[in-house]
């Protein structure tokens, strides 16, 4: 920066029309004329000033803030955004006997005497081109920094609260119907504390900023100069490492209790097929398309796919588990323990084609003595193929897309189809008779019925025996 | 766009329009490619039309069509003949729209091209999401049911279609939008006058093109249900768009990758006299980190996307357990690359944010080094952390606790930027132009999308969010607090470098109070429905579970963004032609790029400054950041000061 011309003094214009103001920092200033500053004139008028601007051509006018009769904002359109350019110092005078200077510095008295020095030495205009603008504001709202913290931490602490009860206002959660769903849900009410309190300490401080914090019209300075704080930065990044830990403790342990494992779980395989689920109670010999579990019993789940990836969930149990194709060591487990009777509804969370939407299947909680008497009652297979026929077809998913009653969807409605005549996208035709319902089932793609599209999948009927096939095909033949 | 500094302009032919040539090439090309296909199969005894095996090569050999018709390829194919080129070839100087149309290898002049098709992308992908959000304001299906037939298409097949094709074409929009922002302003930043290999951006850039049309016209073969991620085995049963869809996301990522090249050996190699790493402006270490990730991770996703079309094309069962493959390995290899892709989507964004913030509290950033080097730290703690994607997939069971630690530790670099943000504006002197509105309101929507992270990374509440709208509203949050309110206050924020005109600050602050409050509507909404049991991807929801009136918020929030989005694309369209004319320095920015003039001279600065200060030491009197005008007898000028010679 360089220094004011040396054998030039600086010439200073004071307005004021408070004689003690004028008079004392005139004397201050005097009392440094050997530093080079030279009060050319006292004066207390927007007209005088002008007057003395033509007469004397000042460096630096020193204007009482404090004084009303003067019109400050006059000042800084005149000469800090108007034409004529001039260094304007916005000099206050507060109750506390101190004096704001500079742009949130606060001097004693005492201090002014600094001020001057570094003000004659040091300030000049470097480039010449922008006036630097010293303004003062006498209730500058950004000097006492502890006063903001300590309203923003309250409203920080307010907002928080009130954003914690707020939530637990709003339907977040659906009804916990299972053990593994309790520490779950713990785990869930700490993560929305957290966050509740994270995020009003940003937002408020955001917030707060930018209400407080906002320029005044016409202030063109700039804000004071702080580059950091390595105590701080290390403060906000040890701080949240501790917390993170903690959360993932706190993650693991809740992992744990929902992975915990009973002795002697009732077992079930779950089967998705697109899209459709199976229910296989092996140790009972039964095959069902609702899910039907005892309360505050186990069920350990042994989990699979026919065709693509499926997602088993029931949103009121939490717990969720892929169904992965492959069987054998692709096989997956989930352990659940339903707390709460009810009807619930498995839904397929992995995006698995056409009617991945519709993939969903009734969950009945049943008291133990109740489940038992299903399993009583399920365990015999009927005698009648037809009857049987009806059953796999609902078991192995063909509801999804063939209806009975005669509607089209996906597929061709099965009533009237056995025996009648089909066209084919290629034009050709065929009797529905046995042959081609049992190769439409192992082969779907090979002939595709008019007005439809190729979307069975092709190992819908993997999973059946020859036998359940055949069965289907004599309900079909029932429906004509 | 106007351009009001070409001296001469030309009005170009039709074929003189890049575009235009390549996209003839391009569909000559495919069909060459398909018959070549058609021809060898033919004469193999094979069934001669293949769909898939036809539209791949056909994609393959148009998309090279199409490099070579905008003209890409010319200054190569001229070096090796040992033909010379000049550095800055001799296009014809085209005005307006020709210009942004033909090829170029000026850096502005690419970016442009990005920022005006990334915004393209976003309005196709945008309205993709308004027509199923259109679908989902109610129960039951309103028009998309599985007796409608679109486009050739099952309505349902055709909701799992742009379903994905939103997701898909709003990442192709978001690497574009990075790409915009990292090709126009590193070069400015650093005080290069250009890219360090001007003709590998262009290469970079244009084959978007292709890349975008193939992910279009999925639309038109069959479609694909799987969502963008394409997990096997359902990707191989998909319909045909399936292999265009990976194929188009191949070419994006080869975009991607060259790009990312690019911009590493700009940063490294011509930064100006001065500038050492820690006095780069802080935009330019974002755009390093993410250059990295997209350096060393696109690799993966074109990898695991490259080995599911042969399985498609040639039955090689790398995903089929019946074959020996594995489902679960495809989606290690998919989100290697796709959650740092994350990273790569946002931190720009970030930058935009750290780079923003002093200009308009008129205050140093606080903390500057720790603020850069967080950026590295997600970078390098994001390549850990892939596999929270995959709690419930079924991959080993012990591998998910190791996985919950590290993912929980991202908050911790992405806490000291928060926490470095508000330090930025606390007893700043704040002013609310449309940009530092913008950067407002991104860092409480990131605020946002960041916590509702840990739910998702703890695995024990994962198992409920996985797969839900929970965590669509999480990815929405992020994306829009860390890209897409970012990229609007970059566009409006240096608006006038690449137009030389101002945007209209009253429709800038419609779009902005328009888009903040229906952001928050949707994204806390989408977050609800999820909690309660809402699955992500799906047509039609349950009435049970209580959701139906959120959604119905949810897609009029929609809505709103989308009529605030046309209000900012009206805006910088009308403002290019009518917008005031831009002073030189409109933010009072230190910044090197706003001490020339507006729009940036054709080779940016006439002469190489010098770098002798901080650059953000807003308040400190008398401090300079970059000395314009050095003066003649500098001795060492490093030479990597000068483009390179040859790229």
């Amino acid at each position: 920066m360089p220094e004011p011309e040396k054998n030039r003094p600086q010439r200073v214009l004071i307005a004021s029309s408070h004689a003690l103001f004028a008079q004392g920092l005139r004397s201050l200033l005097q009392s440094r004329k050997q530093t080079g500053v030279e009060v050319i004139g006292v004066v207390s008028s927007m007209e005088e000033v002008m007057l003395a601007l033509e007469a004397n051509n000042p460096d630096l006018i020193i204007v009482d803030y404090d004084d009303e009769t003067l019109n400050r904002d006059e000042f800084l359109a005149r000469f800090v955004e108007g034409e004529k350019k001039l260094r304007v110092v916005l000099l206050s005078l507060n109750e506390a006997q101190e004096a704001l200077v500079y742009d949130r510095r606060t001097l004693a008295a005492s201090e002014i005497d600094d001020w001057l020095e570094e003000w004659t030495y040091g300030v000049s205009n470097a480039d010449g081109e922008k006036p630097d603008v010293l303004v003062s504001v006498k209730e500058d709202n950004r000097r006492n920094p502890m006063k903001h913290l300590i309203i923003a931490a309250i409203l920080v602490v307010v907002v928080a609260a009130a954003l914690i009860i707020g939530m637990t206002q709003v339907d977040l959660l659906p009804v916990a119907a299972s053990a593994q769903a309790k520490p779950i849900d713990t785990m869930f009410r700490i993560e929305f504390t957290v966050i509740a309190i994270l995020f009003a300490l940003i937002v408020v401080l955001m917030v707060y900023s930018i209400v407080v914090f906002r320029r005044k019209r016409g202030d063109m300075s700039d804000a004071r100069h702080v580059e950091g704080s390595t105590r701080l930065e290390v403060f906000w990044t040890a701080v949240p490492l501790a917390t993170v830990l903690v959360f993932a403790y706190l993650g693991s342990w809740s992992l744990g209790e929902t992975t915990r494992a009973d002795p002697k779980p009732l077992e079930v395989n779950v089967i998705g097929s697109q899209w459709s689920w199976r229910f296989e109670y092996p140790n009972q010999g039964i095959v069902s398309t609702e899910l039907r579990l005892p309360e505050n019993k186990q069920a350990l789940l042994h989990l699979w796919s026919t065709d693509v990836i499926h997602s088993f969930w029931v949103p009121e149990f939490r717990v969720k588990q892929d169904a992965l194709p492959g069987g054998g060591d692709l096989t997956r487990d989930l352990r659940i323990t339903p707390t709460e009777l009810g009807t619930y509804t498995v839904r397929c969370a992995e995006l698995c084609g056409l009617k991945h939407t519709y993939m969903e299947s009734p969950v009945i909680v049943m008291a133990q003595a109740d489940f038992d008497a299903w399993i009583a009652a399920e365990s015999g297979l009927s005698v009648d193929p037809v009857e049987r026929g009806g059953k796999w077809y609902t078991t192995y998913g063909c509801s999804a897309c063939h209806s009975l009653d005669g509607t089209p969807s996906v597929g061709p409605t099965w009533q009237g189809l056995y025996g009648s005549e089909i066209r084919f996208d290629d034009g050709s035709t065929a009797v529905a008779n046995d042959d081609y319902l049992y190769n439409s089932i192992r082969n779907p793609a090979d002939h595709i019925v008019e007005g439809f599209q190729n979307l069975m999948p092709a190992n819908v009927a993997a999973d059946m025996t020859d036998a359940q096939v055949s069965d289907v095909i004599r309900f079909i033949e029932s429906l004509r | 766009m106007s351009d009001m500094t070409m001296e001469e302009t030309k009005r170009p032919g039709f074929f003189a329009i890049g575009m235009l040539r390549g996209v003839l090439f391009l569909i000559v090309g495919t069909l060459v490619g398909m018959g070549i296909v058609t021809g060898v199969r033919a004469v193999m005894g094979l069934p001669a039309w293949s769909p898939d095996a036809a539209w791949t090569v056909g994609a393959i050999f148009g998309t090279a069509a199409f490099i070579y018709g905008v003209g890409a390829l010319n200054d190569w194919l001229k070096w090796a003949n040992g033909v010379e080129t000049p550095e800055h070839p001799e296009a014809p100087k085209f005005s307006g729209l020709a210009k942004y149309l033909s090829i170029s290898f000026d850096h502005k002049v690419i970016g442009v091209q990005y920022g005006y098709t990334s915004l393209l992308l976003f309005l196709t992908a945008g309205l993709f999401a308004l027509i199923f959000r259109t679908e989902l304001a109610a129960e039951g299906m309103q028009f998309m049911g599985e007796n409608a037939t679109i486009l050739g298409m099952n309505g349902l097949n055709f909701y799992n279609t742009i379903m994905s094709l939103h997701g898909i074409v709003m990442i192709g929009a978001t690497l574009l939008g990075v790409g915009a922002m990292s090709n126009f302003l590193v070069p400015l930043m650093i005080g290069a006058n250009d890219m360090a290999f001007p003709r590998l951006n262009a290469f970079a850039f244009w084959i978007n093109i292709p890349g975008a049309i193939w992910l279009l016209c999925t639309l038109f073969l069959g479609g694909f249900d799987t969502g963008w991620t394409g997990y096997p085995p359902l990707s191989q049963l998909a319909p045909l768009g399936m292999q265009l869809f990976f194929f188009g996301v191949y070419v994006i990522g080869l975009s991607s990758i060259l790009g990312s090249l690019n911009i590493i050996v700009t940063i490294v190699k011509m930064r100006a006299p001065g500038m050492n790493y820690f006095r780069m402006p802080i935009f330019v270490w974002t755009a390093f980190a993410t250059a990295i990730i997209g350096l060393t991770a696109t690799q993966l996703i074109g990898l695991s996307f490259q080995m599911v079309m042969f399985e498609r094309l040639f039955g090689m069962g790398f995903f089929t357990p019946s074959e020996g493959g594995n489902p679960i390995l495809f989606q290690h290899l998919f989100w290697f690359y796709s959650h740092p892709a994350v990273y790569v989507f946002i931190l720009t964004g970030l930058g935009v944010i750290s780079e923003l913030l002093p200009v308009f509290a008129r205050k140093p950033l606080f903390g500057y080094k720790w603020v850069a080097l967080s950026s590295f730290a997600i970078a390098i703690v994001g390549f850990l952390v892939w596999a929270h994607h995959m709690f419930t997939s079924g991959m080993e069971a012990y591998l998910r606790v190791p996985f919950m630690y590290s993912t929980l530790l991202v908050a911790v670099p992405t806490g000291i930027k928060f926490f470095s943000w508000v330090a930025t504006i606390w007893e700043g002197k704040l002013s609310f132009e449309t940009p530092m509105l913008f950067v407002l309101g991104a860092i409480s929507i990131f605020l946002l999308g960041g916590l509702s992270g840990p739910p998702n990374g703890v695995v024990s509440t994962d198992l409920h969010v996985q797969d839900t709208y929970w965590i669509v509203g999480h990815f929405h949050a992020t994306l829009f607090g860390g890209f897409v309110f970012p990229f609007f206050a970059a566009l409006y924020y240096w608006y006038p470098k690449f137009t030389g005109r101002m945007y209209n600050e009253r429709l800038g602050k419609l779009h902005f109070y328009l888009m903040l409050p229906a952001f928050y509507v949707q994204s806390l909404g989408q977050m609800q429905v999820g909690l309660l049991g809402m699955r992500r991807r799906i047509a039609d929801y349950d009435p049970n579970l209580g959701i139906e009136t959120t959604h119905l918020l949810i897609t009029i929030a929609g809505y709103l963004i989308g009529i605030a989005v046309l209000i900012a694309i009206y805006n910088f369209v009308v403002s290019a032609r009518r917008g005031e004319v831009a002073v030189a320095n409109p933010w009072r920015s230190r910044s090197p790029e706003w001490q020339i003039p507006s729009p940036a001279p054709e080779h940016n600065y006439d002469e190489q400054f010098e770098v002798v200060g901080e650059p953000y030491d807003y308040g400190l009197e008398g401090s300079v950041f970059v000395n314009m005008h050095p003066g003649p007898a500098k001795p060492e000028m490093p030479a990597g000061a000068v483009p390179a010679a040859a790229d």
